[in-house]
């Protein structure tokens, strides 16, 4: 019995965070509900962000200094998420590709393991960069994906309830997220900073590198890494998943412009 | 273990009673048989409780294929000691290679006490997922809750399909 295909869908516009955050929990509501007919489907979300900064579930808990950070970032312009997915802080924001791949992982049998999920996640960045552009990763003992041992270029951090997955990974393309990566320590890694392909890519002309030019690729990586078969998510079809996303590209666009660069701090 | 317990499918009662006839196993030899019987249930989740009849306490899990499958424990996330659960409930989550799995009660009761080993050693669940990594134990409502759930064959049935 073959898998159903992957439903993949690019946003044109950087979304803002927490209204994104509702559209991958009101997906993941109804794909619970219609997976007890076997009627769900697996999407993979291919996005921007605002300037977001956005904390994981293990911080939820040191309440007084997520407070600080909080007030501290969102005076610079960004925008400050703690969410339930894995991982530490992080920021994510225009120039880098946010993927949420909201999958079954009890689709196949047998089920995949949630190591192996990161695991090909992280294949599927490691594969286009080193096929895209040239660009070599250097192994590490922490998830994510690094060029050498300061240099991060992408991240991970997941969340599963009942084997249905939210959150996933993001991607660092042009120089945009750079300044606002240096407010942080990102990952709880300090000696670390943030790379990107627009630094590094030894195939495609620097100044050229595009966010929109990395999708195509991306795609087909994840579904080769995956195997599954991947489809452009139908955006006529009138459906629950088509009208939330359609809902969340409008609320986008009436949003307008955002900040380029981290406000000056107020000391 | 004494392997009868996996086959008694009837109320913990009734198995305390078979057990006190040792003749009925082809004579072996039993260990001294305390009062307190023990029956292990599993979820489709993969979390596993530990019953015991006489204190209806259920101590909670994860199994050891959860544990592999989720890759080095960095830290748990575990209820409140006097939260009133249900079953299927949000009880907790555990972190590992940046992926938090929520899990779930297993069954029905108030949370009695929570592994506080756990915040220091997350790692226990890798090292010891169905003895020192517990999470939690809870006084079970109601012991018919327990008996619906998978013995230890359906669940090694449900792991492999």
């Amino acid at each position: 019995m073959s898998l159903p295909p992957i439903l993949y869908h690019y946003f044109q516009l950087p979304l803002p965070y927490a209204r994104t955050l509702a559209l991958q929990e009101r997906i993941h509501q109804i794909q619970l509900l219609r997976r007890r007919s076997g009627q769900h489907q697996d999407y993979l979300l291919l996005l921007q962000h605002r300037p977001v900064y956005t904390a994981g579930r293990r911080q939820l808990l040191t309440s007084p200094e997520v407070e600080a950070e909080a007030a501290r970032l969102t005076h610079i312009g960004a925008d400050f998420v703690a969410t339930k997915r894995g991982g530490q802080t992080t920021y994510h924001g225009p120039g880098q590709i946010v993927g949420y791949p909201l999958l079954d992982l009890g689709r196949s049998t047998p089920p995949l393991g949630i190591r192996e999920y990161i695991c090909k996640m992280q294949k599927t960045i490691e594969m286009h960069l080193a096929e895209a552009h040239g660009m070599q990763h250097a192994p590490s003992e922490h998830t994510g994906v690094f060029l050498d041992a300061q240099t991060k270029i992408a991240s991970i951090g997941v969340q599963v309830r009942h084997r249905l997955t939210t959150h996933g990974f993001a991607m660092n393309v042009t120089r945009e997220p750079r300044g606002w990566f240096d407010q942080i320590i990102a990952c709880g890694l300090a000696d670390v900073k943030a790379g990107c392909i627009a630094d590094a890519s030894a195939i495609v002309d620097l100044s050229s590198v595009s966010v929109v030019g990395e999708i195509d690729g991306l795609v087909k990586r994840f579904g080769s890494l995956f195997e599954r078969d991947m489809m452009k998510l139908d955006m006529s079809a009138g459906e629950e998943v088509v009208d939330a996303i359609r809902a969340v590209e409008e609320e986008a666009r009436l949003l307008g412009d955002w900040a380029r660069v981290p406000a000056a701090q107020i000391l | 273990m004494l392997p009868a317990l996996r086959q008694i499918s009837r109320p913990a009662a009734f198995a305390l009673r078979a057990a006190r006839r040792p003749a009925a196993y082809g004579g072996a030899r039993l260990t001294p048989f305390t009062r307190t019987i023990v029956t292990k249930r599993y979820t489709q989740d993969h979390e596993v409780v530990v019953f015991d009849d006489a204190t209806m306490n259920g101590t909670v899990h994860i199994t050891n294929y959860a544990q592999s499958s989720l890759g080095d424990v960095v830290f748990v996330e575990l209820p409140t000691e006097g939260t009133e659960v249900t079953q299927g409930d949000q009880i907790g989550a555990v972190e590992s290679v940046k992926a938090a799995s929520d899990i779930y009660a297993p069954v029905s009761g108030v949370v009695e006490e929570v592994n506080t080993k756990l915040a220091d050693q997350p790692g226990l669940l890798n090292k010891s997922p169905e003895d020192q990594g517990w999470l939690c134990r809870i006084k079970v409502k109601d012991a018919a809750e327990v008996e619906k759930l998978m013995d230890e064959e359906a669940y090694k049935a449900h792991c492999e399909s």
